[in-house]
């Protein structure tokens, strides 16, 4: 009895190898989890009575009114959809680029991806009239309005990234798997009788590769086509063939601010320093940077073409924003989207971790109050703004923001207790092979040389 | 058979019998029900749309007839508060309806004289594109039709109306409506609602409720397709214009001044 | 049995607990229940025969609703050569005044609910206030 156990010991320590503390945020579990489980939940339940008196009553208790029909749950809507493309961004579009610095934020990513999406749906869910009938969108579909293409690019992103998701567990569930335990049955049965053959590591490649290389271009479709609820419309301001690329752009750049948070804050709470390195946050902080200056520049064509044209209907929206009752919201945004995140991503001596941090903070909020000043001002009707429309979120729409980003949390918080975050094979993968992998690259890079290597 | 009367009578009563062998079966048999719809090709054969004579409805200050005749018989709650109002006809001042009708130094002042405003039953309707569902559709004759049953709420034909013909039902409307006519449903809440150019009306032959309200005679309506209707007389007059025909949305309610 | 006195017992307490639905309405005595629509006083056919228009009303209006508002019809005609207009108010509440003494006798019993009443009101509803 006792050399077995000896021998289950031994088996786990060779599993285990140097990488224990990537297992340890599924087995010890502390008080900071607890307490954050229950703020979580607490805030979940808020927006859940939220939730339950909007459905009882309708609409009117939101601040929504006849002029200001959308507001912040469209804008959820389409910063959750925006947030979910960091996922493909880093470990779909890094993996094509051969980036091996991916390799341990690419399931954080991922997750962040496929359970925003969820919250992204939601959010257009609770802002129907008569949520009881949302299943009339696929019985009656009707494929001329652009919520329909919506509702197939998202299905189509979610199916893809969470196959992608799962694809890139297999090889960690095994390995959860041979260590036995309680669990033992629930991983043996995901992990699909993986073996870690030299074959099945070759079919895994290929599969993650080919769902890597489809996602791209269903990350550009979904934002777009989100972009074209609005941009298919003739309201002023809205109608503009640049929704399309600006959105797409808004998207990654809140998308990696978010997932900079992510990391940060697991790096944090599971000690995962040695893995998620000052490097990584370089790096990523390095193209937050190029999508902030990219940001900028769509955000100045924009409105350098509106100001220029000088249409009265448009003009009465812009000076709304920039002068008028949406002044205060517009800078804002402004300066957390632009004039905070670039001095402090783009001087080398200022981009540490924590200060990456604060940059991503604030683009994500900064990023919320843009989809709010897009969609908001043009519903005011300038050109025919008899009635003077004013739109005052309450406490029912902060509760279900609230009530969303906490549940993203918690199912994420979740999701860590019965999963590795870090994709441990990945690492391994990167340790053993992807060295050599990468000089051998170099190397084929450079001219041919007589002289023999030394 | 040797032809004599007897014969004839013979004759004849056998083709009677074979005759009447047809229409004796249809007259005592069951016949599968049927629900009678017009085809789409008779729908079409009539083009709705109304026009709205300003200097008539000016005429009278303060007057709310159509409006009033609208709600009443269509069950629209009055809710008494700009955020939620619900409104099938309502009005607005003119410098507001027509911005791009330059008055800085035109003689008469009617910048501020209301103009009756509903929904324009355009030919082109952007309101019926964006919706997911179906719930609103453009009749073969010319309006924009809205189906309660089938309306999920998502209030995007609110956005690609230029004109803010539609309303939402923000909360259960019945505690609201001042009289119940039970000739029409009500709506509950969470769906959009805009007139309908009174068609369970027109389906009848009776003119729409405004256009019977109005004591001046304001409003003519009627069917475009045919030159001799009420209509038509009226789009040969004066200046005709329409809202924002600039949109390509072909609206269906003329003004004429 | 290993453990016997705890399962048997059990076993028993769980099979009354699942078969509850079966053998409550005999013990209450209430399995005589016939549900008893209160019927128009003056008029003695419906739309359709009896036995037809029980089982398949519901399929009847929901074809009047697609005719009436998605294809702009008006009349049906009945399997006995009669038109009426299709309409739940004008034509079947106009001799079914009262949704609680009618409808809903056979609809309660039945656990049918409808969401008909939210939009469509019957004539006595009104006088209910």
């Amino acid at each position: 009895m006792v050399q077995q156990e000896a021998e289950m010991l031994d088996k786990r320590e060779k599993i285990i190898g140097e990488d224990k503390i990537l297992f340890e945020h599924i087995w010890k579990t502390g008080k900071g989890f607890y307490v954050t489980v229950s703020i979580l939940g607490a805030l979940v339940l808020l927006g859940l009575y939220a939730y339950v008196t909007q459905y009882r009553n309708g609409l009117t208790v939101t601040g929504l009114s006849r002029q200001i029909f959308w507001g912040v749950y469209i804008t959820n809507f389409v910063f959750f959809i925006g947030i979910s493309h960091a996922g493909t961004f880093i470990s779909a579009v890094l993996r094509v680029l051969k980036a091996e610095w991916r390799r341990p934020i690419s399931r954080a990513s991922e997750l962040t991806t496929v359970f925003i999406l969820l919250f992204g749906v939601g959010s257009v869910l609770i802002d129907l009239g008569r949520p009881d009938r949302m299943l009339y969108a696929i019985r009656y579909a009707h494929f001329r309005s652009p919520l329909l293409w919506d509702v197939c690019s998202i299905t189509m992103y979610l199916t893809v990234s969470s196959i992608s998701l799962y694809l890139a567990l297999i090889p960690d569930i095994a390995l959860l798997r041979d260590l036995g335990g309680k669990r033992e049955w629930f991983y043996r049965i995901l992990s699909l009788g993986w073996t870690g053959t030299e074959s099945q590591h070759r079919r895994l490649e290929r599969a993650i590769n080919f769902m890597s290389i489809l996602v791209i271009p269903v990350m550009i479709t979904v934002h777009t086509v989100v972009s074209f609820v609005f941009a298919m419309t003739i309201q002023p301001l809205w109608h503009s063939a640049i929704f399309g690329p600006y959105f797409v752009v808004g998207a990654i750049f809140s998308g990696v601010a978010s997932v900079i948070v992510v990391m940060a804050v697991l790096r944090k709470a599971y000690h995962l320093e040695n893995y998620i390195k000052p490097v990584h946050f370089n790096n990523i902080g390095i193209f937050l940077m190029a999508m902030t200056l990219l940001w900028f520049y769509f955000t100045f064509a924009e409105y350098i073409t509106i100001v220029y044209g000088n249409e009265p209907v448009h003009m009465a929206i812009f000076w709304s924003k920039l002068t008028g009752k949406f002044a205060p919201l517009f800078w804002l945004h402004f300066i957390l989207c632009f004039v905070v995140p670039l001095p402090i991503l783009a001087v080398r001596r200022f981009r540490t971790i924590r200060r990456i941090v604060v940059a991503s903070i604030s683009i994500i909020l900064g990023m919320w109050l843009e989809r709010f000043v897009i969609i908001v001002p043009t519903l005011t009707k300038q050109r025919m703004a008899v009635e003077g429309a004013f739109y005052m979120p309450t406490w029912v729409e902060w509760s279900i923001l609230a009530g969303c980003i906490s549940l993203f949390m918690l199912l994420y918080t979740l999701f860590t207790k019965v999963f590795p975050i870090v994709p441990i094979w990945e690492i391994r993968e990167g340790r053993e092979k992807a060295v050599r992998m990468v000089s051998e690259r170099i190397e084929s890079y450079l001219p041919e040389t007589d002289v023999a290597p030394q | 058979m040797e032809f004599d009367r007897r014969g004839f009578l013979k004759i004849a009563g056998l083709t009677v019998l074979g005759l009447a062998a047809k229409p004796g079966w249809e007259l005592f048999s069951k016949v599968e029900p049927q629900e009678l719809v017009p085809s789409p090709e008779t729908l079409a054969k009539k083009r709705w749309a109304m026009s709205v004579d300003l200097k008539k409805c000016w005429s009278v200050k303060g007057c709310r007839d159509c409006i009033d005749a609208c709600h009443r018989i269509h069950n629209v709650p009055d809710l008494g508060t700009l955020k939620e109002e619900i409104k099938w006809v309502w009005t607005a001042p003119y410098e507001n309806v027509f911005p791009e009708h330059e008055l800085e130094y035109s003689e008469e002042d009617y910048r501020h004289q209301p103009v009756p405003l509903l929904c324009n039953h355009c030919d082109d309707p952007p309101c019926v594109r964006y919706c997911p569902t179906r719930a609103t559709w453009k009749r073969e004759d010319g309006i924009v039709m809205m189906d309660f049953h089938r309306c999920i709420g998502c209030r995007y034909c609110m956005a690609g109306c230029p004109y803010g013909s539609r309303s939402f039902n923000w909360r259960d409307p019945r505690p609201f409506i001042k009289k119940v006519n039970l000739e029409f449903p009500t709506r509950t809440k969470g769906v959009v609602e805009k007139c309908n150019f009174c068609e369970e009306r027109l389906s009848r032959d009776l003119l729409p409720a405004c256009v019977e309200a109005c004591k001046e005679k304001a409003l003519a309506f009627g069917d475009l397709k045919d030159p001799e209707s009420k209509v038509r007389k009226t789009l040969q007059s004066r200046n005709v214009f329409q809202r924002q025909p600039e949109l390509g949305t072909k609206p269906k309610v003329y003004y004429v001044l | 049995m290993y453990d016997g006195k705890k399962i048997i017992p059990g076993l028993i307490l769980f099979l009354g607990l699942v078969t509850y639905p079966f053998w409550h309405n005999a013990v209450s005595g209430k399995t005589g229940y016939i549900p008893k629509p209160k019927l128009p006083a003056d008029k003695k056919e419906c739309v359709e025969p009896k036995d037809y228009i029980r089982i398949n009303h519901k399929n009847l209006l929901d074809g009047w609703k697609e005719s009436v508002v998605r294809k702009g019809g008006t009349i049906y005609m009945a399997s006995n050569r009669k038109r009426y207009t299709m309409s739940l108010n004008r034509t079947c509440m106009n001799c079914h005044k009262d949704k609680a003494e009618f409808c809903d006798q056979c609809h309660n019993y039945m656990g049918v609910t409808n969401k008909c009443w939210d939009c469509h009101i019957y004539p006595k509803q009104l006088e209910k206030g």
